[in-house]
Parts: structure tokens; sequence; C-alpha cells
């Protein structure tokens, strides 16, 4: 008996192994794998169902970049097995389902863009698809919900059509039209207030700074006007047409939105960020065109690549360059383009800054002939564009652009950068430089700097301190007065954190320890005792009710405080700026300074960096501070980050 | 002992750097580690007669988790033109700031 069981966790593993693998580099094609696999999981389908269905589902979700390799291996099971084909859709639509309901909004998006491969693979019918669209859709129809929440569910649907737009424009042509002209209606009728804050530049030239879903809306476009043609996904069920068209197909079981309930989070709006022309790239293969939908279509792989393996940068670099249609694109350009992006990306990047920098240490390393130029080359069209540059993308740039040079012995064409000596210190290329220096100098020492830098540059390097006064902003630079104000909120944040947790981790081990006291009561004695993780229970003190109320008196305060160090640096920003724009006015001068847009900037860059903690206050901020009776141009800068959520 | 150690070296945040140049500052790394998170203190490696640096020191983090990130994203890159190494430490005890002469 024991020994028929260990037989199958090893089949199970097996299959389990060979699901997961399927795909990757092999010897024989992939269509002869894919065949192989369908027999070998068909003759097992009635031992090993659930597992295999468990172990499908999760490969759809979890590997997004093999969609359409999945979608082929259910479509060959879906022909053998009817039966199991409709298991496996009823199994999806439950994980869409659960997906909604708890907000995993980027779950939910690949399931639809499997059920929409999977009409490809005639295992769903054209109109089931269609209809899990529209009622998608009417979210757009919802009054008293946010628009972010209609826009999640409208972007899964527009990042679906890539895949099966060909599909439903030969078979439902009219169908589609009907879906493309409500989407074009919700598109265009959309409040863009949002968008100015989330902009790395705040010109539109040389590339448009355009909003995420109006971009995919662009290039959706496009490829309708293509006859949805693409080239970039590969299609394996092609090859089997003959096998699938003799299937029959399922319906999605009807799926409508879970309502909106204020509880619910969704993922905040994002400009596209948009570095290199076709032109910046030499001669090879032609980087796609801003509103291609190859240029999403990559974009959005070599981001999930980042995803998937940014614990491990030597990892991450390698798969970033051995991208599977590396030969057909200019690939340092967009893998630059991505990281970039992705460190440029507003309010936050998602993962640490330095993480991106080590990323394009270990990118430079193993791609020495072509990577440092290319990335040489995006800093020089930044630091050409960054007269108009989001102040919270100046800060990383330095910071990333220094750490960049301490690793690569300060090389760099200084030369070119000389022209910079002569502008107004407050002018933004003047302060990049200023800035840069000043960091290699923090990483590195005087005069190894003042070694590497032209003469000219002298002006930025500052003499050899003698005594340093830290915080001198003569000496340190004003960026110095910055990273200590962004410390003192983030320190602040922590410790409201912290005791938000101690007191919620209290409140919890108070609640648990008398509904155990309850059960240990009825249960054996001996049991209890050696359950190991309430022997660590009762090792702990157990809070009283007091201390608990205690705790919550503590965290008040803390949110109490926390509050009052917003209002007054708010308040500080209202009044310098407020001065600022009525002495411009009654002396009619112009108040678009580089002071100005420094001090806009910074006030920004305040509310994007602790978005988190500031969106707690947001209504006390705009009863006390951000009054309708203030300037426009500073309540602007309140109303883009309260419409992050709107 | 070893169970103990090895216990020890899963929740750490302290972190052994080594490799250093005898010339970095302390002003030096900060300005680096503490771009994987917030330093709770770093101690210079001295040499044990002259009491100067010696080429390592111990950073410590506040969380375990920064100490992942310096682990994941600064071991193996350079400082001072060194590539400098980190490794995971059971905490600095008083004493073992001192390196071989």
């Amino acid at each position: 008996r024991k020994r028929r069981r260990t037989d199958a966790v090893e089949i199970e593993d097996r299959l389990e192994s060979l699901i997961i693998r399927v795909g990757e580099k092999s010897t024989s094609s992939l269509e002869s794998n894919l065949e192989g696999l369908a027999s070998v999981l068909e003759a097992d389908i009635n031992n090993y169902r659930n597992k295999i269905l468990k172990i499908l589902s999760e490969c759809a979700v979890k590997m997004p970049e093999k969609t359409t390799i999945y979608t082929t291996l259910v479509g060959l099971l879906n022909a053998k097995n009817y039966i199991f084909g409709g298991e496996f859709v009823d199994l999806m639509a439950r994980k869409l389902k659960d997906a909604l309901k708890s907000c995993m909004w980027k779950t939910a998006r690949y399931v639809v863009r499997f059920f929409a491969d999977l009409v490809n693979c005639h295992v769903i019918s054209t109109n089931s698809l269609l209809q899990l669209y529209h009622s998608f859709l009417e979210t757009a129809q919802e009054d008293n919900a946010p628009q972010v929440r209609s826009d999640t569910y409208i972007y899964a649907v527009l990042s679906s059509l890539p895949w099966v737009g060909r599909e439903l424009y030969e078979k439902k042509e009219q169908d589609l039209e009907k879906l493309l002209k409500h989407i074009e209606i919700y598109v265009n009728k959309r409040s863009c207030k949002h968008v100015a804050g989330l902009r790395v530049w705040r010109s539109d030239s040389p590339h448009p700074q355009e909003e995420y879903l109006d971009c995919l809306w662009a290039q959706i476009c496009k490829l309708r006007s293509d006859n949805w043609q693409e080239k970039h996904i590969a299609r394996p069920y092609v090859a089997f047409d003959q096998v699938l068209c003799e299937a029959l197909q399922h319906n999605i079981p009807v799926i409508t939105p879970p309502p909106h309930s204020p509880d619910n989070t969704y993922p905040f709006p994002w400009v596209v960020f948009r570095l290199f022309a076709y032109t910046d790239c030499p001669e090879g293969p032609i980087l796609p065109g801003a509103h291609s939908i190859e240029r999403y279509l990559i974009e959005e792989h070599l981001h999930n690549i980042i995803k998937q393996f940014h614990l491990e940068r030597k990892q991450c670099a390698s798969f970033l360059l051995d991208f599977p249609l590396k030969q057909k694109i200019p690939l340092e350009y967009v893998i630059v383009e991505v990281v970039l992006a992705e460190m440029f990306h507003l309010p936050a990047s998602r993962y640490l800054q330095i993480c991106y920098g080590s990323l394009l240490i270990e990118l430079c390393k193993l791609q020495p002939a072509t990577m440092p130029q290319v990335l040489a080359q995006a800093v020089e069209l930044l630091f050409e564009r960054i007269d108009t540059m989001n102040t919270c993308c100046h800060d990383r740039f330095v910071s990333w652009f220094a750490y960049h040079l301490s690793n690569f012995q300060f090389k760099w064409s200084w030369d070119d950068w000389l022209h910079a000596a002569k502008l107004p210190v407050d002018h933004p290329r003047a302060k990049f430089v200023v800035e840069v220096l000043q960091r290699c100098m923090r990483l590195s020492y005087h005069d190894r700097i003042a070694e590497v830098v032209p003469e000219q540059f002298d002006c930025f390097v500052p003499a050899k301190p003698k005594v340093i006064f830290r915080y001198d902003p003569d000496l340190g630079g004003e960026s110095y007065v910055w990273e200590i104000l962004h410390a003192t909120i983030r320190k602040m944040s922590k410790h409201v954190a912290r005791l938000q947790k101690d007191m919620l981790d209290s409140r919890d081990s108070h609640r648990r320890r008398r509904s155990g006291a309850e059960t240990r009561r009825a249960s054996d004695e001996s049991e209890s005792n050696s359950d190991n993780s309430s022997d660590e229970d009762t090792a702990r003190p157990r809070p009283t009710e007091e201390e608990i109320e205690r705790m919550e008196e503590k965290l008040e305060t803390a949110h109490t405080d926390q509050k009052n160090l917003f209002l007054i640096i708010f308040q500080r920003f209202i009044m310098l700026l407020s001065e600022h724009l009525s002495k411009c006015d009654t002396e009619r001068r112009d108040y678009d300074t580089h002071w100005y847009r420094w001090t806009v900037g910074r006030l920004q860059q305040i509310f994007m960096q602790h978005n988190n903690q500031v969106e707690r206050y947001g209504k006390t901020l705009n009863e006390l501070l951000f009054t309708p009776d203030l300037d426009s141009h500073i309540l602007d800068i309140f109303n883009q980050f309260m419409s992050l959520r709107a | 002992s070893r169970v103990e150690q090895e216990r020890c070296l899963r929740y750490t945040s302290t972190l052994y750097i080594g490799n250093l140049s005898f010339h970095t500052t302390e002003e030096q790394l900060y300005e680096l580690f503490g771009r994987a998170g917030a330093i709770k203190r770093i101690i210079m490696g001295l040499d044990k007669f002259k009491k100067t640096p010696c080429g390592f020191c111990f950073v410590e983090y506040y969380t375990r988790e920064d100490a992942e990130m310096c682990m994941r994203y600064i071991n193996g890159t350079r400082l001072d033109d060194r590539i400098i190494r980190s490794d995971w430490d059971t905490g600095f005890i008083e004493g073992r700031q001192y390196g071989r002469g």
C-alpha cells in the first residue's frame, strides 16, 4: 500500500516537471514535444486528473510568457478528452472569480488572456469570450466607483486582444467593432488629472508621454488598421489546426465583476516611459514604433523577466540578454529602456533603486561590447532632456549615475558636459553635474574625483574641505537637506508601522489566547503540550487588555505626530510658493523660474515618495491646507496626487 | 554550538564586509550600504596594533530584509575600485573589530 503511494507521488512529480518545462530549449521541435506531452497526459488523466488540472492552471497564470504553449497543450487535451477540457475551463473561471474578489489584478489579467488564446485553440467559444469582455466593460457604467477600477477591467480586455484579435476579426468582425466602439467611448471620456504627476518629463518632445491605457488603445488601433496581424507572438497551435478544429468548444461560465468595495485597491495608473526612437539605434534590426503592438508585447515580456528574477541580478541579466526574439530587435536598447522605465517609475519603483543599478552593472559586464555604449547613449539623452525632468526622477538619475560610475572607475566623457559649468547654478543641467560629482565624492574621495574631471569643473568640485560640516548647504549641497527631510519622514513612517504591527500582533495573540484557552480545556493536555507553536506562544507574556489599550493610545499619538509632521512640511511649501506667486504677480514677472520649478518638484516629491502615508491624511490636508482658495498651481499638485486612486 | 550558530546566521541582520581598501572611510560605507536599507551601525575593522582600518568592517542593518538586499545587490560590486564581498555574520562582539596586524 505504501509502495503504491510513493509511486503515485513520483509520477505526479514527473508530470509536474514535464508540464512546467515544456517549451524550454530542447533538441526536438516544440510541436513534437507538445504532441508527446499531450499523449502522456491523456493516458494519465483518469488517475491524476486533479493534479494535472492544478499544474496546468498554475502554469497558465504564472508563466504568461508561455501562454500560447499551454493553450495549445490544453487544446490538444480538449480534442482528445472533451470532459477534461470543460473541467479546465471551469477551474480557470473559478480562478478568475477568486482573483477579482481578492483584487489580484495581474492574475485576473492573465486568466483573461489565457481564455482569449483558448479561443484560438478551439477550447472556448468566441461568443462566451465576447460575453466575458462585455461584462468587464460594464464596470465603465458604474456610478460611485473610482476610475482606476474600470481602467483595470478594461486594461485586462485590451491587453488580451493581441492574442485573439485576428480570430475575432475573421469570425465576428461586427461584434469586435462594437466592442472596440465601447472601449473607444470609455477611453475618450476618462479623466486625465493624474497624468501630470506621473510623467518623467513635463515636455512631450521628442516623445509623447502617454498614459498607459491611452497608449495601449493607440497600439490596439494600429493593430486593427494592420488587420490584426502581429509578428511577435509564437503560435504553436497553428501546426495543429486540423486536430484542433475538430474539437468541440466550451462556454466560459458567466462571470460578473464583484461590486466595488472601499477596501479594494486597484493598481496606480502610469505613464509609458519612452527614451529611444528608431533613429537612435544604429544599423541592425529596427526598433518597433511607439504604437506598434510589438513594442508593448516586448516590453511586457522584459518587465516580467525582471519581476521573475529581480532577486538574482546575474541570472536576471542573462535572461534579459537571452530574450527569445533578440535577432529581430535592437535588444540592448529595449532592455535599457525597460530597466530605466522601472527605475524612473512614479510614484515609486517596484524594487530598490540599487536593484536596477546592480542589474545595469551586470548587463554591462555580460555584454561589454555593446551594453556600455547603449547605456552611455541613454545617459546622454537623459541629460539632454533633463531640463523638464520630474524632480523625483532627477534625484534617482543623479544617485544611480554616480553609483554606476563608481563601478567603472568614474570614466566618463566629462568634456561633453563642459557647457553646464557656464549655466546658472539652479539650471537643471548645472545642478545635475554638481550633484553627480558630489555623490561621486561621497562614494569615493575628493582627490580621486578632482583627478578625473576637467579643470573647468573646478567650480563644481569644491576646494578640499578641511572641516566637514555634514549639513552645511554650501558644502554638501542642497540635495543633502532633502535627503535628511525624506529620511525623517521615513523614520516616522517606520515608527508608525512598527507600533501598528505590535498592536495588531498583541490584539491577535490576546484573541487567540482567549479562544485557545477554551479549546485547550476541551482537548487532551499532553497533545497541546507537544504542539510546538503553542509552546512558543506561552513563552511570551500574554498581553492584557490594558496593555493593548496603551498600545492603541501610543499608535494614535504616533499617527497624530505623523499627521502634524506632514502638515508642517506642506504648510511651509504653501507659504513659500504662495509668496513667490503673489510677488511675481504684483511685480508682473514670470513666476515660472528655476527656483519655482524645483520647489514645486520637491513638493510633488513628498507626495510621491510617501504616497501611502500621505494618503491617510488626504481628507485633513484637503480641509486644512489644500483649500479651494489656494493658488491653482499649488492646488493642482495636491489634486494630481489625490486622483491616483480616484 | 554549531546548531546555535546556524540559527544565528539565519536570523542575523549583520554582515561581514571584506576586501575593502584600507583607505575606505566610514562615510563611504554609509553612502553605499545605505542604498540597501537603513543602517543601524557600522564597525570598522582595525589593525590590532596601529588601530587603522585594515580592509574589513561589520554592517548591521535594522532588519534582516535590508541585509538580504545588501547580499543581493551590493555583494560583488565595487567600492574604491575594489570588488567587495559580503557574508552573513552572527553579530558584532566587542574585540572582533581588531584584525590581524
